[in-house]
């Protein structure tokens, strides 16, 4: 990436867009996502919410955006989007609205809609080459229903309807590859602890026309259960540790942001567990070191492949 | 019919104490109805729970109108009308508050007697460990005058057993102790009689007129309202900025704040504004200069006076 | 223009005239005819609306919903299980107060599956906040398309609309259509003015947003009611204008030859066409006898209703579906109005039949009209009866047989 506005965290927009006064959780890993979103994309933006912890972003009669916003539903927010975009295109097509006031469309989504039940919506979406912005706040859970298992709940995690000692069977479901296979105009992974490497990315992604996902790992105090002070501290130990892989993907290649020191220079992805209530069945009464050895293995293979 | 209502944040254990006093008052034989009450804030907002017990069957539901009880688990709230701590209490009421001293009272209805419960460490309960629930439960109980010791300490198994021996063993500790605390005042709440239907005031039920499309549908016609709403009122702890130690590199935490609170002045001076702050002090965390220290909120002012003066010298 | 057209094509003629700007759609029979017109018309500029494909009924009504809430005029259709599918949205939307019209062609829900027509699909949609009118002839359908669209754009209303045609009996079949004239239709229907609610630059708005607690909720459901309840107004209105300007008569209820009736037939849809065949070889044959046709069935047109049943003997509610465990759904609306209207004295007879694409024939008409004279005379209504006939039974026994494994 060669032109930049933004090189450095002094370049990010001082003045935010979006209002204090959400009853987002304190500490909440999304927010920061979110309102990065609206500082670069500016006011002329309609946020499409699918239900989550988000819906309650407005909540009548306080909303934080100094753009629009509209609740769907959980499953269609893509189509929502879909309508939105439509609709300022045909009236900018009938001279009823003046291209310069036009809007960039954004679906707002947690993991367990972009995973589940909004997935039929989304690949809909993608596959008519809808332009529009897609931001999955990831916190690995319904986290608006108290951290229930979601597709996107990493292995060994225990949740609301996960008990059993080693955790999580399963593997988190990758999503970015999802909408890497409908090509397109544009992914990528984020993370709260990078918002220069997002911004960057979010102004690349303003330049292209077309369906355009950002996944951010979005750290949970409530349901991951740490505090809330170490939610940007634990966005960066799962960059560093390689749990997290920042990616983008642009005319069909998938490179790496942000990649990790080299296997044996990095921290252990167990720095990064150890932190958060949700693991510590694993260290507690006593180690699980076959979960552990999953977790590490399965990062250390990504990055082997990835190099 | 004994209608208890218990007022604190979300994360303090609120919901655990009614259950612990319901469970109590199941034990000693009476019919019970416990439940919390929360919308859509989270941890640190005011919510609240309620317990209804009876010898009969209980057919009320729904909020506490007029409790014989209430239970303060947390005194900052008192004054917050959105918490509704004082609502409906009269001369009957009997107010229970985890508080050393008493706190001047905002203006509105009056309980008829305090009872004060001397400090049981930490408020904010951080952890999900309700220590302060197990005893507001049992210092609860004990005013009632009608459950026993034995039914509080099954209660508490009943409730808390699921967190470990340890854990349980030191909520029946304070349970216990926060009970015997009160055996002076054994008996103090009374149950309180259902209303007459001919005392009751009308409802004064009105037509609603149907109104223009824009103030009859659920739309905001307006951007960042939610300023208003002042979600400061959730810290327990405050992050204060030291202004001889920021090194003004404001743009650390103004970007790392998740709710975006931190401003900056025209002179590059970072600036928390505590109306939002929802004091989860990721900026203490991000603060490369170390310069953000944290403050319990009670001791906030005197403290934002000192720093202020270090400033200005 | 007057032409031979199918139910479907005069739906989609009426989304032409009214200048639809967008249709999101998806395929379902037996509505698919009518996107698949649009589409054609929408290719070679003949309507100026924008057709999307969506891939789903569910996503097909939030693009509708979030498309007339950016302010544009748009018109979706479905059937069936197509509607069940976006049922979540059905009741969405009209609280988002952005007014559209969706056109429902009924068929039988699963199970068992079928593609024939009767009324269970749309009356699940009966209390969603959607508007109701009910077609009973392909006139009717392009008619009542452009009078949604006037109802619903009406600034007391502000609520999304379904028109319903009957599948086969209406979608697939042809009958001669007047159709109006593009300058007469535009008169009718100016452009769609979505005021404050739509999204703009520099107007910051949300929308569709929760509430807490019960006063604001029910706040904003009530005036979701009272704006329903203002349909009746708009429609007369708008009716009083078409009649004006294309010389065709809408009432919320239509009666037909009522006047000195003592008995009367109520239905809704195309089989009410049926009805009136009944009631004028019965009136050939001396029966003081009518039929009472609800167009709108939301808002409910109680009134006019309740007037329209007023001095008669005895009433025949035939409910083309089925609410298992309770009945007709039309047969208890139809008790509750009389009953509420304090309207005396008529003895009711419910039926149940239509059910599945199940024809009601006139031997069934005639036997219905003698059930309740009967009633009347008696002066009780009698047991409610599921329309079926001991030939029916006979060819449903023998597809059992081979269901069953004998007869092989």
């Amino acid at each position: 990436m060669s032109e930049t506005a933004y090189k450095a965290m002094k370049d990010l927009p001082a003045l935010h867009l979006l209002a204090g006064g959400t009853p987002m959780c304190a500490g909440c890993g999304g927010l920061e996502a979110v309102r990065l979103f609206h500082d670069i994309l500016g006011e002329n933006t309609v946020f499409v919410n699918a239900a989550g912890c988000m819906t309650l972003l407005a909540t009548y009669p306080h909303t934080p955006f100094r753009g629009s916003w509209i609740y769907t539903a959980m499953a269609s927010a893509p189509a929502g989007a879909q309508g939105i975009r439509d609709a300022l295109d045909v009236l900018i097509a009938k001279g009823r609205l003046r291209p310069q006031d036009d809007l960039h469309v954004v679906v707002l989504t947690g993991d367990g809609a972009a995973n589940g039940i909004g997935l039929s919506s989304t690949s809909g979406a993608i596959d008519r080459g809808l332009d529009f912005y897609y931001l999955c706040y990831d916190n690995e859970g319904y986290g608006n229903t108290g951290q229930q298992s979601s597709a996107a709940t990493p292995h060994g995690a225990q949740s609301a309807t996960e008990y059993r000692p080693a955790g999580v069977a399963g593997e988190k479901k990758d999503l970015f590859s999802i909408w890497v296979a409908h090509r397109p105009a544009y992914a990528a992974t984020i993370s709260a602890d990078e918002p220069v490497d997002l911004a960057r990315k979010l102004e690349r992604a303003k330049g292209l026309r077309g369906p355009k996902l950002f996944i951010a790992l979005a750290p949970c105090p409530t349901g991951w259960h740490f505090e809330p002070r170490e939610t940007v501290h634990l966005a960066r130990l799962a960059v560093k540790s390689g749990l997290w892989p920042l990616r983008e993907y642009v005319d069909g290649q998938v490179r790496h942001t942000r990649p990790p020191a080299p296997a044996g220079k990095r921290p252990p992805v167990e720095e990064y567990l150890r932190l958060q209530g949700r693991f510590a069945h694993l260290f507690k009464p006593q180690r699980n070191e076959a979960v552990l050895a999953d977790i590490q293995g399965a990062v250390d293979v990504y990055w082997e492949h990835a190099a | 019919m004994y209608r208890i209502r218990f007022h604190g944040r979300g994360g303090q254990g609120v919901k655990t104490a009614s259950r612990i006093l319901g469970s109590a008052f199941f034990a000693e034989g009476y019919e019970v109805q416990d439940a919390p009450r929360y919308g859509a804030e989270r941890r640190g907002a005011p919510i609240f729970a309620y317990v209804r017990a009876q010898l009969s069957a209980i057919h009320e539901r729904g909020v506490i109108a007029r409790p014989d009880l209430v239970v303060v688990i947390d005194e900052t709230l008192l004054p917050l009308p959105a918490a509704g701590v004082l609502a409906g209490v009269t001369e009957h009421t009997v107010l229970l508050l985890n508080a050393a001293r008493l706190p001047e009272l905002p203006e509105g209805p009056r309980p008829g007697q305090i009872v004060l419960m001397p400090e049981l460490g930490e408020v904010a309960a951080r952890g999900g460990l309700p220590l302060v629930a197990a005893a507001c439960a049992g210092a609860a109980a004990r005013l009632t005058g009608v459950v026993s010791g034995a039914s509080v300490r099954q209660a508490v198994a009943d409730e808390l057993s699921a967190l470990g021996a340890e854990i349980l063993e030191h909520n029946l500790e304070l349970a216990l102790s926060a009970y015997h605390r009160m055996d002076d005042h054994t008996g103090t709440v009374q149950e309180g009689e259902a209303p007459a239907p001919s005392r009751l005031a009308p409802p004064n039920w009105i037509a609603l007129p149907q109104v223009d499309v824009q103030h009859a549908v659920a739309a905001i016609f307006h951007g960042a309202t939610s300023a208003r709403v002042h979600t400061g009122l959730w810290r327990t702890e405050r992050p204060v900025i030291n202004p001889a130690a920021c090194k003004h590199c404001w743009w650390v935490c103004t970007t790392f704040c998740p709710d975006g609170v931190i401003g900056v002045t025209a002179e590059g001076v970072p600036e928390i504004d505590y109306d939002h702050c929802k004091g989860c002090l990721v900026c203490l965390a991000q603060c490369p200069s170390h310069a953000i220290e944290a403050v319990l909120e009670r001791e906030a002012g005197a403290v934002a006076a000192a720093a202020s003066a270090q400033g200005a010298s | 223009m007057r032409k031979l057209m199918t139910g479907n094509e005069a739906a989609a003629w009426g989304v032409r005239l009214a200048e639809v700007d967008y249709v999101p759609a998806f395929p379902i029979t037996p509505q698919t005819e009518i996107i698949e017109r649009l589409s054609e018309w929408s290719a070679t500029g003949e309507a100026a609306c924008r057709l999307v494909m969506l891939e789903s009924e569910h996503s097909m009504l939030t693009a509708a919903g979030t498309a007339a809430a950016t302010g544009v005029r748009t018109f979706t259709a479905t059937s069936s299980q197509g509607l069940l599918y976006a049922m979540e949205m059905l009741y969405t939307t009209p609280g988002w107060r952005a007014p559209f019209v969706l056109v429902n062609v009924s068929r039988g829900l699963a199970s068992p599956i079928t593609l024939e027509p009767d009324h269970n699909d749309v009356l699940a949609a009966r209390d969603s906040g959607f508007l109701q009118l009910h077609a009973a002839t392909c006139q009717e359908v392009l008619d009542l398309v452009l009078l949604a669209f006037r109802m619903g754009e009406d600034a007391t209303v502000r609520l999304p609309v379904i028109v319903n045609l009957d599948g086969f009996y209406l979608s697939f079949t042809r009958e001669p259509v007047q159709v109006p004239d593009m300058e007469a239709a535009r008169a009718f229907l100016p452009p769609y003015d979505a005021r404050a609610l739509h999204f703009r630059a520099g107007e910051p708005s949300a929308q569709g947003v929760a509430v807490l607690g019960g006063a604001p909720y029910s706040y904003f459901r009530y005036e979701t009611h009272l704006a329903a309840r203002a349909g009746l107004a708009a429609f007369a209105a708008g009716a009083r204008d078409f009649a004006q300007r294309f010389g065709r008569v809408y009432r919320p209820v239509e009666t037909y030859r009522c006047e000195d009736a003592e008995f009367a037939f109520v239905m809704m849809g195309a089989f009410a066409t049926k009805a009136k065949s009944a009631v004028d070889g019965l009136r050939a044959e001396g029966w003081r006898i009518g039929l009472v046709r609800p167009v709108m069935l939301r808002p409910w047109p109680d009134e006019e209703l309740a007037q329209a049943l007023r001095g008669l003997r005895g009433v025949v509610v035939v409910d083309q579906n089925l609410a298992p465990g309770h009945g007709g759904v039309l047969h208890g609306d139809v008790l509750a109005t009389l009953y509420q209207a304090g309207v005396p004295g008529p003895v009711v007879a419910a039926f149940v039949g239509g059910l599945g694409g199940r024809d009601i024939a006139l031997e069934e008409f005639a036997e219905m009209a003698r059930v309740v004279r009967t009633a009347a005379d008696a002066g009780k209504s009698p047991p409610a009866r599921m329309l079926y006939t001991a030939e029916e039974l006979r060819q449903t026994r023998a597809l059992q047989a081979v269901a069953l494994g004998g007869g092989v």
